[in-house]
């Protein structure tokens, strides 16, 4: 029995209300199954649900193991003379190990490196002493070659559980380049003897060396360096364009550059020790080593292994001679005697 | 080789970049809503600190997102892993919406709804839980639907400072100057907004009908 | 006259002022409502019933003056509990539109702890009473007319059994037929559950059909507290204004009549009136 709203109801209807109180009301009447909390359950159940199920599926990556057990992940930097040991050290891997190996070159720079490798995305890349020392452990740098490299691997294994590998040979230093045939007709060497001529010489640096601590200051500091005017500043890709083409004398470059023995430029020689050491080494997560110890001794080989010169040569192979970074590592290490 | 055969040949890194991002995107919002959505019930309870909340975040909001990262590089312990940092940079992006959302979803309850509750003896925190939130749900969802999209496209930057996720594909390409890799990045990422925003918009849609029957 | 009781009041108003932002919204209200009587506080817009409702169940605390209730003021009661000791009705109900009907009615003993069967029952029990049918309680307000929305108030506001029940225009929502309906019905209510009642509305005839007495007020202050019978034979100006206005107004069917004209105080009306 239940009042309309059209009806009028009449005096009566207050008996007829309290005879419907006491009826058996059907089984079939429901509302809410789940029943009395306070929290409007019913309502917001699926919605509920769907949200645990996003939260989950948000955390879950996180939880996901940073190690990938089968593979190999070599990284680097994103300049040709990183390539070019990346990929050696993947070939070399490959080669001896036969574990697959991961590629993931052209990562921006040293940080990204760092912080790359201190998370597990990458087990190995080819590194620096001088800037691990500067850049990453942020010390002054300053000691010979074997004292820098003594201190950046102990540092790495005690702070970051990094294992650093031997030299491999070079010294991928700062390089301060004049004209071949002014070295020759002048019978110049080291840097001290060219200090003297520097009064009639111009200078041409890079926009970082200018602002570098350790950079051009410093360096006339410690050689006396005097020159007629204040040095030109330019972008790095121009700089050797210039000494070319004899509108600078003196400039500041990479000593492994591709192109210094192509042009016939001369990389004077630092001999009192003005640029700390850049030895190239490989950067090795101990995790990984852990389980693939194999991958040390193959990368052990190659201690030692590549001079001055041959870096040069190398970049130049793929800077000036625009061959394949891949083809110019497999057919290095085959003349090396390294790989089959 | 094309993008497709691109993509499933390195499909390993993919899905794991993929992760990555999804990490990154997804522990930030949900640490900003944790923070965010009390916030936003506090101001409405305390109005007088409405102003100061909202525009501190707005302030943060504003600063350029790469700045915000290079700001907490050398803060110790969050300087010292990137994801750390990059979580906790994301996190404090997406307070705003969260916040202002939450405060105007709540405000926006019909105040004869919330009266009628409160002169029937409910508790102020009865109030919040069985009537202002379920009734500003949609609007809260709106916010961290808003939260979630932003926070993967936000991610993408942090590869710039070495987070990882699909930014790092991008920036690699960009370096290599190799559309292949950069689009490795770009697609998946560009996806994982859109299918959160429509999951989420789903769920936002059917928040707000069920009260849209009176 | 009112009749003498002997049990205190349940509500009591002592020379109550209330104030907002300097305005003064009630100036000096003294009034009382028994158990079993039912108070009508009659008057228009901006003449302070809904504030004088809402002092009662401390949404709002005298300015000056104390509000009893139960014999304790209200600035001393727990507000959660003085409130959930009183019934609260308002136009269009306030239902949550996000709880169902059955969830709705069942609020205050849900938050009070009843057991489920206790509170299955009694909404089936409130729905009946209030004349629903019971295949209502799993829809949403939404879904229901007004008048099935304002039963659902009505039904929301008895569900603990409160001592108390205040309503504000209750019905002014509804149209004539169900709002006379209504009105009705709930007069039989009443009469059966003896609670203390204080109904505001701003139509006459509502108002003489539910009361036991009227107050009417105007502008904040209390005018007159008659019972149905005196406040019908008064003289007072403004009492013959109301009564006049309503009585002008039933010929064709047409039921809110607006408030009455606008001379309202004592310097007489623009009817004639009847020699004092």
């Amino acid at each position: 029995m239940r009042f309309r709203t059209s009806d009028r109801a009449p005096e009566g209807q207050l008996t007829i209300a309290r005879r419907v109180q006491r009826r058996e009301f059907p089984a079939t009447i429901d509302s809410s199954p789940g029943g009395t909390t306070d929290f409007p359950r019913q309502y917001f159940r699926t919605e509920a649900i769907c949200a645990s199920l996003l939260a989950l599926a948000l955390l879950l990556p996180a939880t996901a193991c940073a190690d990938h057990p089968n593979r190999i992940v070599v990284g680097s930097k994103n300049f040709t003379e990183q390539l070019v040991l990346g990929e050696l050290f993947a070939q070399i891997i490959e080669a001896r190990t036969h574990l697959p190996v991961e590629r993931r070159f052209y990562l921006a720079g040293t940080f990204i490196c760092q912080q790359a490798i201190l998370a597990g995305r990458i087990d190995i890349y080819p590194e620096y002493t001088g800037t691990a020392l500067t850049a990453v452990l942020k010390q002054p740098p300053s000691g010979d070659k074997q004292d820098v490299y003594r201190r950046v691997q102990q540092a790495y294994e005690k702070q970051f559980n990094l294992t650093i590998g031997p030299p491999l040979g070079f010294n991928d230093t700062f390089a301060i380049v004049i004209r071949g045939d002014d070295a020759r007709r002048l019978n110049l060497k080291t840097l001290s003897q060219a200090a003297a001529f520097t009064p009639k010489w111009r200078a041409g640096f890079g926009y970082e060396f200018m602002e570098r601590p350790d950079g051009y200051k410093g360096l006339a500091a410690t050689y006396d360096l005097r020159f007629a005017e204040p040095p030109r500043v330019m972008d790095l890709g121009l700089l050797t364009r210039a000494l070319i083409q004899r509108q600078v004398d003196l400039i500041a470059g990479n000593n492994t550059d591709g192109l210094i023995r192509a042009l016939d430029l001369f990389v004077l020689e630092d001999d009192r020790h003005y640029f700390p050491p850049y030895e190239a080494v490989a950067v090795m997560r101990e995790g990984m080593l852990k389980t693939h110890p194999e991958v040390k001794s193959a990368l052990d080989d190659l201690s030692g292994q590549i001079t001055d010169d041959d870096m040069r040569q190398l970049n130049y192979a793929v800077d000036g001679q625009h061959q394949d970074v891949t083809k110019v590592v497999h057919e290095f290490l085959v003349k090396r005697k390294l790989m089959q | 080789m094309n993008f497709w055969q691109f993509m499933i040949s390195n499909r390993q890194q993919v899905v794991e970049l993929t992760l990555e991002h999804i990490t990154l995107a997804g522990v930030s919002t949900l640490i900003a809503a944790a923070i965010g959505i009390p916030l936003g019930i506090l101001i409405t309870r305390s109005p007088n600190l409405s102003k100061p909340i909202l525009g501190s975040a707005n302030v943060i909001q504003t600063i350029p997102s790469l700045a915000l990262f290079g700001f907490l590089i050398p803060a110790p312990w969050i300087g010292d892993r990137a994801s750390r940092l990059a979580i906790l940079a994301l996190a404090l992006y997406c307070l705003l919406p969260l916040i202002r959302n939450t405060y105007a979803g709540i405000r926006s309850v019909d105040p004869t709804i919330v009266e009628a509750g409160r002169a029937m003896g409910l508790t102020d925190r009865q109030l919040l839980f069985q009537v202002e939130l379920p009734l500003a749900s949609g609007v809260i969802v709106a916010g961290i639907r808003l939260a979630v999209v932003l926070s993967i496209g936000l991610a993408t930057i942090a590869a710039a400072i070495g987070a990882g996720g699909l930014g790092e594909f991008i920036f690699r390409g960009l370096a290599m100057v190799n559309n292949q890799v950069i689009l490795a990045g770009a697609v998946p990422a560009a996806l994982l907004a859109l299918a959160a925003d429509s999951l989420l918009g789903l769920l936002e849609r059917r928040l707000n009908s069920l009260h849209l029957k009176s | 006259m009112t009749p003498p009781h002997t049990p205190a009041p349940a509500i009591q108003f002592d020379d109550v002022s209330f104030r907002l932002n300097g305005r003064p919204l009630l100036e000096n209200l003294t009034l009382s409502v028994y158990n079993g009587e039912t108070l009508v506080l009659l008057g228009r817009s901006g003449s302070g019933k809904t504030t004088t409702l809402k002092l009662i169940n401390a949404l709002r605390l005298p300015t000056q003056g104390e509000v009893r209730v139960s014999g304790r003021p209200t600035t001393e009661w727990d507000p959660i509990r003085l409130r959930r000791g009183i019934g609260y009705v308002i136009q269009d109900g306030g239902l949550f539109p996000h709880f169902t009907v059955e969830r709705n009615i069942a609020l205050v003993p849900r938050i009070e702890g009843w057991s489920r069967d206790r509170i299955h029952a009694r909404v089936r029990e409130l729905l009946s009473l209030v004349g629903l049918d019971a295949s209502l309680a799993s829809r949403y307000p939404g879904e229901l007319s007004g008048g099935q929305r304002q039963r659902v108030g009505v039904a929301r506001a008895l569900a603990a059994d409160p001592p108390i029940l205040i309503l504000d225009e209750a019905f002014g929502a509804l149209d004539p037929i169900t709002r006379s309906g209504m009105q009705k019905e709930f007069r039989a209510l009443q009469q059966k559950m003896q609670k203390a009642v204080v109904f505001v509305t701003h139509d006459l005839r509502e108002a003489m059909l539910l009361a036991d007495r009227i107050a009417l007020m105007e502008e904040g202050r209390l005018i007159v507290d008659l019972t149905v019978e005196e406040f019908s034979k008064s003289q007072h100006p403004l009492v013959r204004a109301y009564i006049e206005a309503f009585s002008g107004s039933t010929q064709a069917g047409s039921t809110d009549a607006e408030s009455p004209p606008a001379a309202a105080t004592e310097t007489g009306t623009t009817h004639t009136r009847p020699p004092q």
